[in-house]
Parts: C-alpha cells; sequence; structure tokens
C-alpha cells in the first residue's frame, strides 16, 4: 500500500485551508446578508453624493448680477469684478449706449442695475430695489476710486500707495501653534481604530456565528475526517476576512468614485502612507481577534450563545478602542489649541499600543500622529504576529476540543486542558 | 492483498470517571461488511470517531493495512457520522463537489461523481436546491453520497439506516452489498438486527467498551451449547428435568428447550423422548442474531 500521500489521498494544508476558504468566501459573497449590505451602503452613499450636488450646494452657490454701463461709467466693471469672489457673486456687465437706452431693459428685468455717470459717484438705476451685497460692492468701489482720484490729485501714484497699505500687517507670536498637518493625521488614524473596531466586531461575529452554526448543523464532524482543526479555523478567518476586505472595496472604493470628482471629499496625499500602514494593522488585527472569537464560539452548542462566551474577547476590544479615546483625545485637542495633554499620557500610549491586544487599534493612531518610532512599530507587528501564532495554538486546542462536544456550554480552562 | 485492512487494536478511552472504551479491538478485511452491535453508549461512535481521527483515544491504535493509520489514510474513508449533518443552506450538488475535492478530488471530478450517486440514490434533480429543502429521507440519502463520492476504500457508517423509510433501506443495502462486493470494507453500526444478519460478513457485539462476541454470524449462532426443541405430547408434566446430560431450558405447553451438555449425542434425547409416546417435533435450536444479542447483555449484566 502506497504510503505517501497519493493524488488522491494527500491533501496539502494549502489546499485545504483554501478550499475551506473559498467556500466560506463564496456562500456568503453571494449571500442576501452580503449583496444587500452593500447595496444599501453603496446606494446610501450615492444618494448622500446627488443631494450634496443637487441641494447643498445651491446653497452656496454664487449669483450673478447682470449689469448694465455707460461708457463714462466703464471703469467701475474691473474692481467690481475684483471684489465679487470674497463677497460671493459674479458680474456680467453689458455696455450700453446710454440711460435712456438702457432703462426699458432694467425695467425689463434684463439688467439688475444700470450704472451711469461719474465713476466717484455714479447714478444706480434699478427696478425696485437693489441688493444689499451689490450695493455694498458699489459703494466700496466707487470710494476707492473717489480715494483714487484724491491721491491723484495729492500728487500720488495711487497703485503705489495700494502696494505700500498691502504690505502692512501685524507680527504675529502664536505661543501654542496650530497645526492643520498635526491635526489631520490623528483624526484619519481614529478613523481607520475605529473602522478596524467596526471591521472586527462585525466580521468577527459572523466568523463565531458560522464556527457554531457548523457546529450545531453537526457538518463539523464530516469536516474533521478530512481537514485538521487549525486549516478548519484558519480557513474561515481567511475566508470571512476576504469577504469583509471585498466589502470594504467596493464601499470604499465607490465612496472615493462618488466623493472625489464631486470634491465633496479631497484626499490628502500624506494620508496614503497612512491608510496603507493602517491597512496593515487591519489584517494583523484582524486575525488575532477573530481567532479568539472563533474559539471561544466553538465553546457554545448554539448560535444564541455566541454573544456571552465571545464576551471577554469583545470586551477586550471595547476597551481598545476606549483607550485610543482617553490617550489620544487629548493630543489632538491640544492640537487644535486645547489644554496641553498630562505629561504620563505619553508614556500610557506608548506601553499600551505595544501590547498584542490594543496594538491594532491604537498603533495606527500612533503612525498617523508620527509619534511612533520604528523600532516600537516593528516591535508591535513582531509581539502581534507571535500572539497570532500563539493564539493559532491555543484557539485550535479549544476549537478542537469544543467543536464535538454538543450541549452545555464548555468551560474554556478544560477547553485548553483536555486533549481531544 | 492484505486481509486486514482495518484493524482496532486494544482501545481505550475514557470520559471522566466511565470507561467508553476498553481494551476494544477487532478488524475488518478488504470487502468485508462488518456489522457493529451493542447497546446505546455501548462505544460504537467512539470507536468510530477514533477510526476517523475526530476523536483521539487514551491508549491503543488503529491500524491501516497492518500500519498506524496516518492522515492522508483516513481521507480514504467514507464517513457518515451518527450525528447528521450538512450545510442546510447551501446548494446539494455545491456542498457535495466542496466535500470531495476535501478528499482530495478535483472539482469536475467530485462533480460528476455528485451528479452519479445522486442519480443512483434517486434524488437526481435535486442538486441545484438547498439540502433543507430536501425531506429527512433524501437528506440522509444526500449524507450517504457523501460518504461515497470520493470512491472511499472503506467505509465507516454509524447507523446508516436510523430513521430510514423500507425503500431507502432496501437502497441502502443494495448499495452497500454492491459496494462490497467491489472490494470496499464496509463498517457500520446498527441497532436493526435483522438487517445486521442479512447483510454482514461479520458481526461485532460490544457492551460497555468491550467486544462480548465477534465473528460470522453462522458461528456466533453455533456457538453456543447445543439447544433442541422437543414436543411431546404425551409425556407427564414433570417429564424432561432430570434426563442425563441434557438440562431443560423452558416449557411451552407440550414444547421443551434442553440445551446439552458438550460432547453430548442428541440421539440419546431423542430415544428418552419416544419413550412418552409420539415425538411431533425435534429440531435444533439456533438463536437469532436478536437471541445471541440479548443473551450476551443478560450475561454482562449478570457477570
Amino acid at each position: 500500500m502506497n504510503r505517501e500521500p497519493s493524488a488522491r489521498g494527500g491533501l496539502g494544508s494549502v489546499r485545504a485551508v483554501y478550499l475551506v476558504a473559498r467556500r466560506e468566501f463564496v456562500t456568503r459573497v453571494r449571500g442576501k446578508v452580503f449583496v444587500i449590505g452593500t447595496a444599501l451602503t453603496v446606494g446610501l452613499l450615492a444618494v448622500y453624493a446627488i443631494l450634496q450636488i443637487t441641494v447643498f450646494d445651491k446653497l452656496n452657490t454664487t449669483t450673478t448680477y447682470h449689469l448694465a454701463f455707460t461708457a463714462q461709467a466703464e471703469r467701475l466693471i474691473a474692481p467690481l469684478e475684483a471684489s465679487g469672489p470674497s463677497l460671493g457673486f459674479r458680474v456680467q456687465a453689458t455696455q450700453v449706449s446710454n440711460q435712456a437706452a438702457a432703462e426699458p431693459e432694467v425695467r425689463g428685468g434684463a439688467y439688475d442695475a444700470l450704472v451711469t455717470g461719474d465713476p466717484t459717484s455714479p447714478l444706480v438705476v434699478v427696478k425696485t430695489q437693489i441688493d444689499s451685497t451689490l450695493r455694498a460692492a458699489l459703494d466700496g468701489v466707487v470710494r476707492q476710486e473717489a480715494l483714487d482720484a484724491q491721491l491723484r490729485a495729492a500728487g500720488l501714484n495711487p497703485a503705489a500707495v495700494e502696494a505700500q497699505v498691502r504690505g502692512a500687517s501685524i507680527h504675529l507670536d502664536t505661543l501654542q501653534p496650530f497645526n492643520a498637518k498635526n491635526l489631520q493625521q490623528p483624526i484619519i488614524g481614529m478613523i481607520i481604530a475605529f473602522c478596524l473596531y467596526l471591521f472586527i466586531s462585525l466580521y468577527g461575529t459572523i466568523i463565531a456565528q458560522g464556527v457554531v452554526a457548523e457546529k450545531a448543523s453537526r457538518v463539523v464532524e464530516l469536516l474533521l475526517a478530512a481537514v485538521r482543526s487549525g486549516q478548519l479555523l484558519f480557513g474561515k478567518v481567511l475566508g470571512i476576512g476576504l469577504v469583509g476586505v471585498l466589502q470594504l472595496a467596493i464601499i470604499g472604493g465607490a465612496g472615493l468614485a462618488l466623493t472625489v470628482p464631486t470634491h465633496i471629499l479631497s484626499l490628502p496625499g500624506a494620508a496614503l502612507g497612512t491608510v496603507l500602514l493602517g491597512l496593515l494593522w487591519f489584517a494583523l488585527g484582524f486575525v488575532l481577534y477573530s481567532l479568539m472569537l472563533a474559539s471561544t464560539a466553538s465553546l457554545v452548542s448554539r448560535v444564541e450563545e455566541v454573544g456571552p462566551a465571545s464576551l471577554p474577547v469583545t470586551m477586550v476590544m471595547v476597551l481598545a478602542w476606549l483607550l485610543a479615546y482617553v490617550v489620544f483625545i487629548p493630543d489632538i485637542t491640544a492640537a487644535s489649541g486645547g489644554p496641553t495633554p498630562a505629561p504620563g499620557i505619553e508614556n500610557l500610549s506608548t506601553i499600551a499600543s505595544l501590547i498584542p491586544v490594543f496594538s491594532p487599534v491604537l498603533m495606527p493612531i500612533r503612525l498617523a500622529y508620527g509619534d511612533a518610532p520604528l523600532w516600537q512599530s516593528a516591535l508591535a507587528v513582531l509581539l502581534t504576529l507571535s500572539s497570532i501564532a500563539g493564539v493559532t495554538w491555543a484557539g485550535a486546542r479549544v476549537y478542537a476540543n469544543s467543536v464535538l462536544r454538543f450541549g452545555a456550554r464548555i468551560k474554556l480552562s478544560q477547553a485548553l486542558r483536555r486533549v481531544a | 492483498m492484505v486481509d486486514r485492512l482495518l484493524e482496532v487494536d486494544r482501545l481505550a478511552k475514557r470520559y471522566g470517571a466511565v470507561a467508553a472504551l476498553d481494551e476494544l479491538s477487532f478488524e475488518v478485511g478488504p470487502g468485508e461488511i462488518f456489522g457493529f452491535v451493542g447497546p446505546n453508549g455501548a462505544g460504537k461512535t467512539t470507536t468510530m470517531r477514533i477510526i476517523l481521527g475526530v476523536l483521539a483515544a487514551d491508549s491503543g491504535g488503529v491500524r491501516w493495512a497492518g500500519e498506524p493509520i496516518t492522515f492522508a489514510d483516513r481521507r480514504r474513508i467514507g464517513y457518515m457520522p451518527e450525528e447528521r449533518g450538512l450545510y442546510p443552506s447551501m446548494g446539494v450538488t455545491e456542498q457535495l463537489v466542496f466535500l470531495g475535492e476535501l478528499h482530495g478530488m478535483t472539482r469536475d471530478g467530485a462533480r460528476a461523481a455528485a451528479a452519479a450517486w445522486l442519480e443512483r440514490l434517486g434524488v437526481a434533480g435535486r442538486g441545484a436546491e438547498q439540502l433543507q429543502r430536501l425531506s429527512h429521507g433524501n437528506q440522509q440519502r444526500v449524507q450517504l453520497v457523501a460518504a461515497l463520492l470520493h470512491s472511499p476504500e472503506a467505509l465507516v457508517l454509524d447507523e446508516p439506516f436510523a430513521g430510514l423509510d423500507p425503500v431507502a433501506v432496501d437502497a441502502m443495502s443494495e448499495v452497500l452489498r454492491d459496494r462490497a462486493s467491489s472490494g470496499m470494507t464496509v463498517l457500520f453500526s446498527s441497532h436493526q438486527l435483522e438487517l445486521v444478519e442479512q447483510l454482514c460478513d461479520r458481526v461485532g457485539i460490544i457492551r460497555a467498551g468491550r467486544m462480548v462476541a465477534c465473528g460470522t454470524v453462522d458461528d456466533l449462532r453455533h456457538s453456543g451449547p447445543e439447544r433442541l426443541w422437543v414436543d411431546v405430547p404425551s409425556a407427564p408434566d414433570g417429564w424432561g428435568a432430570e434426563l442425563p446430560g441434557a438440562g431443560l431450558v423452558r416449557a411451552e405447553g407440550s414444547r421443551r428447550l434442553f440445551e446439552l451438555s458438550p460432547g453430548i449425542d442428541d440421539q440419546g434425547l431423542l430415544r428418552a423422548a419416544l419413550k412418552t409416546g409420539p415425538v411431533r417435533e425435534f429440531r435444533k435450536d439456533v438463536p437469532s442474531l436478536a437471541e445471541l444479542f440479548r443473551q450476551a447483555m443478560n450475561e454482562e449484566a449478570v457477570a
């Protein structure tokens, strides 16, 4: 008898994990939860983008004034157009031969106003009333015109005087400078950390439920006769994790496609590195937590019991997120001009971010903030990787010991001790 | 050719204070159908789980073709667990293909085999449906396909007939006979002793984790002391209680059941019976498997 793994008898670990992962991926991507959930989110994004373009943008669009100028008043057009952007209007100027010719068109509504006469004291003809913004703009321009005339009369060059005036300014000494970059980066970090937290909660729960569903349907015994429990566990985490990545990519891609061209959101180039490092921590955090969630879920036999069984893991996750708040909110408020954080808090953030269960949430923020030295970052990755190895071993053991024991919830210590 | 494909060697397994298996040994040859009988909790399921590597034994071992069984060997076994279960909301063919691939088949090979087996077991045309939409009986057939799909060299079936209607029982028996005749080794457990008697080449009776009887059905039936039914209508009431070499087991009307002492010829009993008058019946009593089973259970209970 052939003792070597034959083409039929031998199934490599990679292939076993791949097959399990593929089943999870394919069945879930086709599932109602995924399709409807993704479509709904993308739909909401689209509705938001459309609203942004059609409704919100209308609320602060610049108005265009249609103005008629006689030849004498034409000199006012250029300065008026120049003051438009700051006051939120544009000027559509038309030259007319005289007041009498243009008045009927003012009456008919073709022009918002007719400007005629001496630029230092022009006559403005309107139908019923003048727009207050337009009036203020015209007043300003006319006053400048009057000033320029006075300056010329005094033998001065108005342009030179204006340059002098423009050049004069105060000298500012900011004691606690506001740094937009310092504010933006930790906020991106916080967003990444929060996304990670949400992602793990959502997909970790799906994995935990999947484990119990296989246990409840008893199919797990058939599977374990063909693949090792570690392969089954890892394939599950990988497959469902990829479903999550796909969903994130679809939603994120749709979000960017909808928001960037419409200028709702601009993605700062500097944030890209932060996002990429965030993705690394995404992967590490997801694998670490979902292995823990899956093995604790294997202790129970019914889907309703998943929540209580995985509570300790969920609590750690919540704690990580709370730590992020405690450690980084003071920093962010300080960056935007708030009170300086207490002195001990930096040590706390350093230590907490090196603890594997907290690293995936805290490290992305520290990286974004730019206060994590390379060695700390590398150490955290190393520590997390080794704890993944540890959790894989312990998790596979708990899983193997529990997954065929139906009925009452199994104690964790018992599941770790007993050899199946 | 190896005469023992699957060997179970002095398996022991404890669950806390309870010994589920106590030095259990037996072997099954290629192409043999081995029936595994015993009351609930005797250790049949535990044995099968250990064979499949789903459970680990405390001591003892399982050998495949003479050597300790490996993970790769176990993939050559088709398994039907006592706790039936497949993915309820997954398509029938889809999950069969998945299970086939897990056993090392190619996708196309698994698909073809699934189609062929579904057809043969009368569930053709249901392949695209979710498993949970099928009746209980049809789900059982799909479960059997899951065990047979990858052309295993051995089948280990835990209570394959439980919950089947007579038609399905016939279909299942037919498949088992057919597979065994083409060289597949079959080990199955059942409480339906008549079925075991009909199907099996050899039978093992297990009780409290120990093998109490093991052999061909004929061997087992003839292994006990010789018993004879004698119908003597004219015999007086107390007749038969004190015959040399023949103990009276029980009397039913004019019929009496005797158990002969070892080495005693039955002709002496016949002569003694004829002295009472006419003898209407004189035949050997060969116990059915069910009787042997009950007997084995009682002996153990007394011991």
